[in-house]
C-alpha cells in the first residue's frame, strides 16, 4: 500500500512524465501523422483492441481472483508507456512512430480506457470495480501537462527537448521508486503469490510484443515498424495504472489490486531490455546484410 | 574561327540581366574578407548570425557581435600564442557547427590561410592534404580526433584545437547533446592528442590580446585566403588557391544575381550543405554573412529527417542544396504535406539538377529553385539562372556579371553557336592556380581562362546548358551519349528515386549505356524502365543493362559518383579476365 504522500508524489511525477511526453512532439507531427494514419491506426488497434482482450483472456485462463483480474485488465486497458520510446531508440526502431503511438493512445485514453475497462470488467463484482469517473478525472488532469509540454516544445526547442528527456528518465525512475517503496513492505505477499499472477504479469508484456508484431505485419507494416509497434504494444503505462488504483482503493484492497500493475511494471522493464537487445541485433544484421548484398552485386557486376 | 567572330565574347546573355542584375560591378570595397566580416558584424551586431540545429531541435546561437569577438580572440591566439605568421596555413575540419564561422573568420583575421577540409576524409587523405598544404595548426571536431592522431606525425601540424558539435550551445543543452553523442551514440572516439579545447584557446587569446587589425596589414585582394582541395574524387587532391579578391568578387557576383530577392538583415538561410564545400562556403556563409542573414546550420543532412526541426522551427527564406537533397526532401511527407511558407528562393548546384525535381519543388513550395554552375576553381559561382526574367529550367542559366564564358573544341577554338564544346571561364573569381602544382595549373589555366572539363552548349539567347563532364561522355558506336540526359529521362519515371548512368566497355558498340537505379517504389521492374526509355530515347541512347541498388555512391555533398560505379565494373571485368 502506498502512503498518501507517496500517492501525491506519484501524481506529481506522472505530471512531469506527461509534460515530457507532450514536449516530445509538435502539433505539426500530429497533423503529419494524420495524413497517413495507418501507423497510428495499427497502434490504436493494438493498444485498445489487442491488449485489453489479452489481459481479459489471461485473467480468465489463469482464473485470477477479482482483485488481480481488475489489476490485470486495468493494465491491459492503459495507453502506451513513455518508456517504450526509450527502448525503441535503443533498439534502432522507428522513434517517431513510437512517440506518435504513445501520444495518440494517451490522447484518446480519456475515452477509450473507461470504455474498454467497463467492457472487460463487466463480470467482476461491484466493490472491485474501478469507478470510470476516477479514470476520466486522472486522464483529464494528465492532459493538461501534456498540452503544456507540446506548447513548451513549440515555444523553445531547447526547453522542450530537456523536458522530454527528464520525463523519459523519470518514467524509469518512477518504476524503480515503486519497486523500492512497495516491494520491501510487501515481501511476504510476493512470496505467497502464486504462479498464475507471475505468469499474468510477465505474459501480458510478452504476448503483447508478439501480438503487436504479428498484427502489424499482417497489416503490411515493414519488419522494422513491426518491431517498433511490438514494443509499443507490449509496454503499457504502468505508473498511470498504479496512480488510478491508489485513487480508487484503500487499505488491503489497494494492496491487492496494485500487485499486478507493479509486477507488470517491474517485469516489463526486464523483458523490454532483453527484447531491445534482440531487436537491435536484428536491425544491425539487416543493415549488414544490405551492405553484403551490395558487395554481392559488386562481385556479380 | 577568329576571336572577333566568337559568338561568346559579345556576351549575348546580357539582355537577360534585365533591370535587376548589374552589367558591371565595382571593385569590392573591403580590402579582405576579415574587413568584410568586421563591417557586417558592426552593422548587424545584435542580430543572430548562426544557429546550429540538432536533429531533435536542440540548438545554440551566436550573434554577429559574438562571432566577431570570438574570431578576434582566435586571431590573437593564433598569432600571439601559437606565434603563427601571416600566410601560415591553418586547417579547419568539422561539420557545420557554431565553431566553423568562428574558426574560419579567426584564421582570416589572423592573416593566415584557411585549409577547408572534409571531415569524412580517411586518415591517408587527411595526411596528404595537411602535408601538401603545410598546415601548422588545425581546428578539428572531436568526432575525428582519432584519425588526426594516427597521422599527426606525418604532418607539420604543431597546434591542435579541438571543438565539438554542440560548442557554444546553452549551458544545460551542451552537456546533454555532448553526452548523447559520446555515451549514447558513441560517436566521439577516445584519443591521446595533445590538444587545446577550442573555448580555452579563445580564452587564452582574449587574455593575450593584441592589435587584431594589425594581423591583416599588407593583406590585399591578391593575398591567398583559402586552400580549397578538390579532385579528391578523381585523383590526388589539389589545393585550389582562392584569394581574398576571388572570394570577395564572387560574393558580389552572387549578390548581383540575387539581390532582388535578398532583404538585408532579414533573411534566414538553411545551410544543410557542408561549409567545407565551396558552394555553401561562398554562397551560404560569406554572402549571407555580408547580408546580415541568420544562418541555420545543420551538422548533417543525412538522414534527411535531420532537417525537419530546422525547417519547422525557423522561418527559412533561402536555402541551397544539390539535386539529391531536394529530391530527398520532396520524398518526405512532413515536407510535402506542410511545405515551409516563407521560402523566397532556393539555389541548386554541385551537380546537374533534374528537371522533374525542380518542377516538383516549385509546385510544392511555390518558390523558384534556380540552378547555378561553378567549380571550386571559380570560387565557385560562374553561372546562375536569373531569378527574375528569362529563366530557363534545364540550363545553368547565364554567366554572372563580369564573367566571360566560351565554349571550345579540343584544339581550343570557339565552337559554333549551338555546338557542344568545353566550357571556359574568365573572371575575377577564377583561382590563382593549384597550390604548389604548376603543371596541373598549366593544364587548366591558359591565358586567363579556366578550362572546366565540362561540355556545354549555348543557345542563341546566351543561355548555357551543361551536356556533361567531358570524361563521363559515353561513346556508343561513334555517337556521343551524355549520362545526364539519360538520368533525367530515368528520374522522370515515378518509381525511380535516383539514377546514375555510366559507359561500360562493349565488344560490339565500343561502349554501352548502363543504368543504376534506386527504386522509390518496390514494384518497379527493369521492363517498365526500358519501356519508358524506349518512348523517350533514340536507340543508341538506350541503356543495355539496368541494375537496381539500395543506394548510389556519393560525395559528401551528395553528388553521385559515376566514377566509383565505373571502377566497380572495370574491376569486375579485370577479375573475369584475370
Amino acid at each position: 500500500m502506498l502512503s498518501e504522500l507517496e500517492t501525491k508524489l506519484l501524481g506529481v511525477m506522472m505530471m512531469v512524465i506527461m509534460l515530457g511526453m507532450g514536449a516530445s512532439l509538435t502539433f505539426k507531427d500530429f497533423a503529419i501523422a494524420l495524413r497517413k494514419p495507418q501507423g497510428v491506426f495499427v497502434g490504436l488497434v493494438c493498444q485498445y483492441g489487442v491488449m485489453p482482450a489479452l489481459a481479459f483472456g489471461l485473467a480468465t485462463l489463469l482464473k485470477l481472483p477479482p482483485a488481480y483480474a481488475v489489476g490485470l485488465i486495468l493494465m491491459g486497458c492503459m495507453p502506451g508507456g513513455t518508456t517504450s520510446n526509450i527502448f525503441t531508440y535503443f533498439s534502432k526502431g522507428d522513434l517517431s512512430l513510437s512517440i506518435l503511438m504513445t501520444m495518440g493512445s494517451t490522447l484518446v485514453a480519456i475515452f477509450m480506457v473507461p470504455v474498454t475497462l467497463a467492457f472487460y470488467s463487466q463480470g467482476i463484482e461491484g466493490d472491485w470495480k474501478i469507478p470510470p469517473g476516477n479514470v476520466i478525472q486522472v486522464l483529464f488532469v494528465l492532459l493538461v501537462p501534456t498540452v503544456i509540454g507540446i506548447a513548451l516544445r513549440k515555444w523553445n526547442a531547447n526547453v522542450g527537448a530537456v523536458v522530454e528527456m527528464i520525463g523519459g528518465l523519470l518514467g524509469v525512475a518512477v518504476i524503480l521508486f515503486l519497486m523500492g517503496s512497495w516491494v520491501p513492505r510487501n515481501f511476504q505477499l510476493l512470496l505467497d503469490t502464486g504462479f498464475p499472477v507471475y505468469a499474468a504479469s510477465i505474459g501480458l508484456g510478452l504476448f503483447g510484443f508478439a501480438l503487436g508484431y504479428a498484427l502489424s505485419r499482417l497489416l503490411r507494416q515493414t519488419a522494422r515498424r513491426g518491431r517498433t509497434i511490438a514494443l509499443e504494444t507490449g509496454i503499457q503505462n504502468g505508473p498511470l495504472a498504479v496512480l488510478i488504483v491508489t485513487l480508487s482503493f484503500t487499505g488491503d484492497q489497494q494492496r491487492d489490486v496494485l500487485l499486478l500493475p507493479i509486477l507488470y511494471s517491474f517485469f516489463i522493464v526486464l523483458s523490454s531490455s532483453v527484447i531491445t537487445i534482440w531487436f537491435r541485433g536484428i536491425t544491425t544484421r539487416e543493415e549488414l546484410s544490405r551492405d553484403q548484398a551490395k558487395i554481392g552485386a559488386l562481385a556479380k557486376a | 574561327m577568329t576571336p572577333s567572330d566568337s559568338p561568346y565574347l559579345s556576351k549575348p546573355w546580357l539582355p537577360h540581366y534585365g533591370s535587376t542584375i548589374p552589367h558591371t560591378l565595382p571593385t569590392p570595397k573591403a580590402l579582405h574578407l576579415a574587413a568584410m566580416a568586421r563591417e557586417a558584424a558592426q552593422h548587424y551586431a545584435d542580430q543572430t548570425a548562426f544557429t546550429c540545429v540538432m536533429p531533435n531541435g536542440m540548438y545554440g546561437s551566436l550573434s554577429y557581435r559574438q562571432v566577431d569577438e570570438m574570431s578576434d580572440a582566435l586571431a590573437h591566439y593564433l598569432r600571439g600564442v601559437c606565434k603563427l605568421a601571416a600566410g601560415d596555413r591553418v586547417a579547419v575540419q568539422m561539420p557545420n557547427c557554431l565553431s566553423y564561422p568562428v574558426a574560419l573568420l579567426g584564421i582570416l583575421k589572423a592573416g593566415c590561410v584557411a585549409v577547408n577540409t572534409n571531415p569524412l576524409y580517411t586518415p591517408d587523405e587527411m595526411a596528404h592534404q595537411f602535408k601538401d598544404s603545410g598546415a601548422k595548426a588545425i581546428v578539428i571536431v572531436d568526432l575525428f580526433a582519432d584519425k588526426l592522431e594516427a597521422i599527426l606525425s606525418r604532418t607539420d601540424i604543431q597546434h591542435v584545437l579541438i571543438t565539438r558539435v554542440p560548442e557554444f550551445f546553452p549551458p544545460v543543452v551542451q552537456p546533454i547533446v555532448y553526452a548523447v553523442m559520446k555515451y549514447w551514440n558513441r560517436l566521439i572516439p577516445a584519443h591521446g592528442l595533445k590538444a587545446t579545447r577550442f573555448p580555452d584557446a579563445l580564452a587564452e587569446g582574449r587574455k593575450k590580446g593584441g592589435n587584431a587589425l594589425g594581423y591583416t596589414d599588407g593583406v590585399t585582394h591578391d593575398t591567398l585566403a583559402l586552400l580549397q582541395y578538390t579532385g579528391g574524387t578523381t585523383g590526388v587532391a589539389k589545393g585550389a588557391m582562392l584569394t581574398h579578391g576571388n572570394l570577395l568578387w564572387n560574393l558580389e557576383q552572387m549578390l548581383g544575381m540575387t539581390r532582388s530577392h535578398i532583404d538585408e538583415g532579414k533573411e534566414v538561410v538553411l545551410t544543410a550543405l557542408p561549409l567545407y564545400h565551396i558552394f555553401a562556403f561562398t554562397v551560404n556563409f560569406l554572402t549571407m554573412y555580408r547580408m546580415g542573414a541568420r544562418n541555420i546550420l545543420v551538422p548533417s543532412p543525412r538522414p534527411i529527417q535531420n532537417l525537419q526541426r530546422a525547417l519547422e522551427n525557423y522561418k527559412i527564406t533561402w536555402l541551397t542544396g544539390v539535386n539529391t537533397l531536394y529530391n530527398a526532401l520532396l520524398r518526405e511527407e512532413w515536407f510535402t504535406g506542410f511545405p515551409p511558407k516563407h521560402i523566397k528562393a532556393a539555389g541548386g548546384g554541385g551537380a546537374a539538377m533534374h528537371h522533374a525535381v525542380v518542377k516538383h519543388w516549385e509546385d510544392v513550395t511555390g518558390a523558384p529553385l534556380v540552378e547555378g554552375y561553378g567549380l571550386t576553381e571559380s570560387s565557385p559561382v560562374a553561372c546562375f539562372q536569373p531569378l527574375t526574367s528569362g529563366r530557363r529550367v534545364d540550363t545553368i542559366g547565364i554567366p554572372a556579371p563580369m564573367t566571360d564564358i566560351r565554349l571550345v573544341d579540343d584544339d581550343g577554338h570557339d565552337v559554333a553557336l549551338g555546338a557542344p564544346g568545353e566550357l571556359l571561364i574568365r573572371g575575377p573569381q577564377v583561382m590563382q592556380g593549384y597550390w604548389q602544382r604548376p603543371e596541373d595549373t598549366a593544364q587548366v589555366l591558359k591565358d586567363g581562362w579556366l578550362y572546366t572539363g565540362d561540355v556545354a552548349v549555348m543557345s542563341p539567347d546566351g543561355t548555357f546548358k551543361i551536356v556533361d563532364r567531358k570524361k563521363d561522355m559515353i561513346l556508343v558506336s561513334g555517337f556521343n551519349v551524355y549520362p545526364n540526359e539519360i538520368e533525367d529521362v530515368l528520374t522522370q519515371l515515378d518509381g525511380v528515386m535516383e539514377a546514375a548512368v555510366i559507359g561500360v566497355p562493349d565488344a560490339k558498340t565500343g561502349e554501352a549505356v548502363r543504368a543504376y537505379i534506386v527504386k522509390a517504389d518496390d514494384s518497379l521492374t527493369a521492363e517498365a524502365v526500358l519501356a519508358h526509355c524506349r518512348a523517350k530515347l533514340t536507340a543508341y541512347k538506350m541503356p543495355t543493362h539496368i541494375e537496381f541498388r539500395d543506394e548510389l555512391p556519393k560525395t559528401p555533398i551528395g553528388k553521385i559518383l559515376r566514377k566509383d560505379l565505373r571502377a566497380e565494373v572495370l574491376a569486375a571485368l579485370q577479375k573475369k579476365k584475370g
